[in-house]
């Protein structure tokens, strides 16, 4: 017997051997097994200097199988399918407990999802790459043809099918099926020996036809051009403690840095964040709602089921301004006796699940965007973001690609390459407005965490922070 | 099957693959395939939260046909699943355009000492679990002692054992084997709301080098302690000192600007340098993958090209980009065996020390800030201009005053190489990239 027959010539291993290796890894006392199996194909094209450079195929296929027993997790991992192979990865995984079989794994009962958060017309592993590359020659052509300052552009496509099942010794038996497409372009822009670099792109777990009716490559190529374009007569950004307008959308990775990572489970339960103690509490403005949403269609960060085989919520972590909840996996969830949410993520086989966030972002609020910025006097406005990092103690960093000064409530001149810092709870306090005008980041990120990868998306509306440290030159 | 295919089975299978390639159409073909065994434990105030073992392969393949590139990995190392990547990556290779600089290394040189880098440690299959995970709980436990550390991130143990084998249709086979230790703490400090915390860690290719659990607890204790009752500065001015690891930092970032493809591609600020005053006397830089026993250290880049001694930057003139074969063929120079999958990497890149002690670059400074952490991204190569989140402590009087934190600093990469002021003698290998203490004339930090 099979369980999903997409795969089953890779990888077709018989349903009551599954069930075996389940009862190995619980033959030292361990309280729960699971095998997680993963297929995953992927295709990328890079174009540079007008030519299709290269384009490279990668194939990976393995398991990995945990075993927890109390608080300590065993985890081995393979890629030879060999069931002698397996069977002892079963057992180094079973030796993280040091005792006696207590209870031999359930039967396992294949489990179907309802739902698809990502049904697509035209997948894009099944396309020809002469399709592919003509995606990518166009987004190309454009950011060329843009702007005779433009000296460099580089396009990239990536598209990823992933397969993933998950067994486990209560008897769980799910699998999801997770298509995930990339095309991004950098461009350079010179003028009188300044060079300056501008980003766009777009994607999800779309098809092809994303390409078409919601973001055509031509838009991509634009944007990075244009960006490029501006940074060029962009000055100096200000250094010191002023007020801030975060622009909507980009800034989402503000909420996903200071907010998100922090009301990961894990970080809870081990006292290191520094919401620990407050859930329940007033963390910040009541105008702030932030939700982590695994299953918005289409969405990057989105599941139809996580790693660990949970059928994903959306999860209100702030409502009011109070901490209402937490991104848990099935451990955490398990020691601090609370319900699953679905944020059990992992980059792949060779990687323990652990919480994550998918698609977190702030709600709209009842400001008009024009109002915001029209009350500031004088501050700065965050328009686009390369990243930004937070440790557990609360202390995040920005950085800022480009903005622009706000001088008697009005955007001014374009600034470049700043730095945003400060303090998670005493930033949620400081919001002072939030925009109607929600809006969702580029649908090319990826978050990092001991060192897993996965995708993510974040967004918000335009909203003002009452000051904040920037960090430029000037 | 056996548990491990031996070592002539793997050549075998590299070997293969490229007369495979070569029988069906390719011009030129590589193929790598790494065998990595990793053990890693996790403990956590005083109990094990994990532990991980485990063994895996990948291959790689390149296939050049009419200058045209294709790439394909897997770690699926059937055979029908290995011959059906080549076939698709000839097929593949098609539809990519002709590129006069692609194609490989010619060949070389089958001949290395690979004994003398002393890439491998044996220990590393006498060593049992028991041991690991008691070096772990052994370094928390030292640290925990401090009544100040309020909370831990753990410690961790981990060992790596690698086998590399690289092939290719110009007669290049060859493979070695290396392994990695490294033993790590991370730590907090400070009531919840104003906590500070750091980590220390060490790694090395042989368990004798490895700092011993006394010393990583100290040194996380102290770094994480230090930053304890932090103030915030005014937005200023002032010269700044850069611990190793943030002078490492920097020249991570230099080592971007340097690498060969950012060149060739005119994302790096140092297009057309070469040859020229890039930063002030007191900087030298080299790129040396033969050192023996270091991170970086290797016998031949992922291309098969032999490693050398590279000098970089010789009393601020840049003397050297960093390049593949493909970089090279673009920029007419010569591969420098930087090599590191289908890019450019640091092999051991470091800047070499100079005469001063830490303490006396410290007593000097009349004002100013050691910059003892950053977090953030905040480099743009293309321009050379930094921004990022800080940490660090305040000096006065060639004294530490207090810690600071919630700031940030910002400057340009080209300007700092030009105002290097001082240069310690405290250069350790303790990454592939590897820096002594610097003071740096000025730079704008950020604060209230």
């Amino acid at each position: 017997m099979l369980y999903n027959a997409n795969i089953k010539e890779r990888i077709a291993i018989p349903l009551e051997n599954l069930q075996k290796i389940l009862n190995i890894a619980l033959s030292s006392g361990g309280d729960f097994s699971e095998i997680f199996l993963e297929y995953k194909m992927y295709n990328f094209i890079n174009m540079e200097e007008d030519i299709i450079k290269e384009t490279a195929e990668s194939i990976s296929l393995g398991l990995g199988i945990r075993v927890i027993s109390g608080e300590k997790t065993g985890y081995g991992y393979t890629n030879d399918l060999s069931l002698e192979k397996i069977k002892k990865v079963a057992l180094t995984a079973a030796s993280i407990a040091s005792g006696k079989l207590q209870k031999n794994s359930s039967s396992l009962n294949s489990f179907s999802i309802k739902h698809n958060f990502y049904p697509v017309l035209n997948p894009a592993h099944k396309e020809s790459l002469e399709k592919k590359i003509l995606l990518v020659q166009k987004a190309y052509q454009t950011a060329q043809n843009f702007d005779q300052k433009i000296k460099k552009v580089k396009v990239s496509f990536i598209d990823q099918i992933q397969y993933v099942t998950v067994f486990n010794s209560e008897g769980l038996m799910v699998s999801d099926i997770r298509p995930l497409i990339k095309l991004v372009c950098l461009c350079i822009a010179e003028k009188s020996q300044k060079r300056e670099a501008g980003f766009s792109g777009g994607g999800g777990r779309v098809g092809l036809e994303y390409f078409q009716s919601e973001l055509k490559p031509e838009e991509i190529g634009k944007d990075a051009a244009r960006e490029a374009l501006n940074l060029l007569e962009a000055g100096l950004a200000p250094a010191g403690e002023l007020p801030i307008v975060l622009a909507p959308g980009y800034s989402g990775v503000l909420i996903h840095e200071a907010v998100g990572h922090l009301l990961e489970a894990d970080f809870i339960r081990k006292k290191t964040s520094i919401f620990w103690n407050k859930m329940g509490e007033k963390v910040g403005n009541d105008q702030v709602n932030i939700y982590d949403d695994p299953t918005i269609p289409h969405f990057r960060g989105s599941y139809n089921t996580d790693d660990e085989g949970t059928v994903p919520k959306k999860t209100p972590l702030i409502l009011k301004g109070k901490m209402t909840g937490l991104l848990q996996d099935r451990l955490s969830a398990k020691l601090m006796k609370k319900s699953l949410t679905g944020h059990g993520r992992r980059q792949d086989y060779t990687c323990m699940p652990i919480p994550r966030m998918s698609n977190t972002y702030l709600d709209k609020g009842e400001y008009a965007p024009e109002e915001i910025i029209k009350s500031v006097k004088k501050g700065f406005y965050a328009h686009k973001f390369q990243g930004g990092q937070v440790e557990d103690s609360g202390k995040f960093t920005f950085s800022v690609s480009s903005g622009f000064l706000i001088e008697d409530g009005k955007l001014t001149v374009p600034v470049k390459q700043a730095t945003l810092i400060g303090t998670s709870i005493d930033i949620l306090n400081k919001i002072e407005m939030i925009g109607s005008d929600l809006a969702f980041g580029l649908q090319t990120g990826t978050c990092s965490k001991e060192g897993q990868g996965v995708p993510v998306a974040d967004g918000c509306p335009t909203i003002k922070i009452s000051r904040m440290t920037v960090g430029g030159m000037e | 099957m056996t548990e491990k295919r031996d070592s002539g089975e793997l050549i075998g299978l590299a070997e293969s693959l490229v007369s495979y390639g070569r029988v069906n159409g390719a011009d030129e073909i590589e193929v790598s395939i790494i065998d990595d065994s990793e053990f890693s434990v996790d403990v956590r105030l005083g109990k094990i939260e994990s532990l991980v073992e485990a063994g895996s392969r990948y291959l790689g393949l390149r296939v050049i046909k009419g200058k045209k590139t294709a790439y394909a990995t897997s770690s699926d190392l059937s055979e029908d699943t290995l011959q059906n990547l080549v076939k698709n990556a000839i097929k593949r290779a098609d539809l990519a355009s002709p590129d006069e600089f692609s194609g490989l290394p010619p060949f070389s040189d089958n001949k290395f000492d690979f004994t003398s880098l002393k890439l491998f440690d044996s220990e590393i299959r006498k060593l049992n679990s028991k041991t690991k995970i008691s070096l772990a709980i052994e370094t928390e436990k030292i640290a925990l002692k401090d009544k100040r550390i309020t909370n831990s991130h753990g410690s961790s143990f981990e060992t790596r054992e690698i086998k590399s084998i690289l092939a290719n249709s110009n007669g290049f086979i060859q493979e070695y084997e290396e392994t990695f230790y490294s033993l790590s703490l991370g730590l907090q400090a400070g009531d919840t709301d104003y906590k500070v915390e750091d980590f220390w860690s060490s790694s090395k290719r042989h368990l004798k080098e490895l700092e011993p659990p006394e010393e990583i607890a100290k040194k996380a204790v102290a770094r994480t302690v230090r930053q304890l009752n932090p103030r915030k500065i005014k937005t200023q001015k002032v010269p700044v000192i850069f611990e190793p690891m943030m002078t490492s930092w920097l020249l991570g970032l230099l080592f971007a600007c340097v690498s060969g493809v950012s060149i060739y591609q005119k994302a790096s600020f140092l297009v057309d340098k070469l040859g020229e005053k890039i930063g002030n006397k007191r900087i030298t830089v080299y790129d040396d993958g033969l050192i023996p026993g270091k991170l970086g250290t290797r016998p031949f880049d992922s291309e098969g090209v032999p490693i050398q001694k590279i000098p970089v930057v010789e009393k601020g003139t840049l003397k050297n980009y960093l390049c593949n074969t493909y970089a090279a063929r673009k920029l007419k120079l010569k591969s420098t065996g930087n090599a590191y999958g289908t890019g450019v990497g640091p092999n051991n890149f470091y800047m070499q020390a100079g005469k001063m002690r830490p303490e006396e670059i410290i007593a000097s400074l009349d004002k100013g800030l050691i910059l003892t952490r950053t977090i953030g991204h905040g480099l743009n190569p293309v321009t050379g201009d930094i921004s990022r989140g800080a940490f660090g402590l305040w000096v006065e009087k060639g004294e530490i005053a207090y810690p600071v934190s919630e700031i940030t600093i910002a400057g340009n990469l080209q300007n700092i190489l030009n105002h290097i002021e001082m240069v310690g003698n405290d250069l350790e290998f303790r990454s592939s990239v590897s820096g002594p203490t610097i003071k740096i004339q000025e730079l704008t930090i950020a604060g209230e």
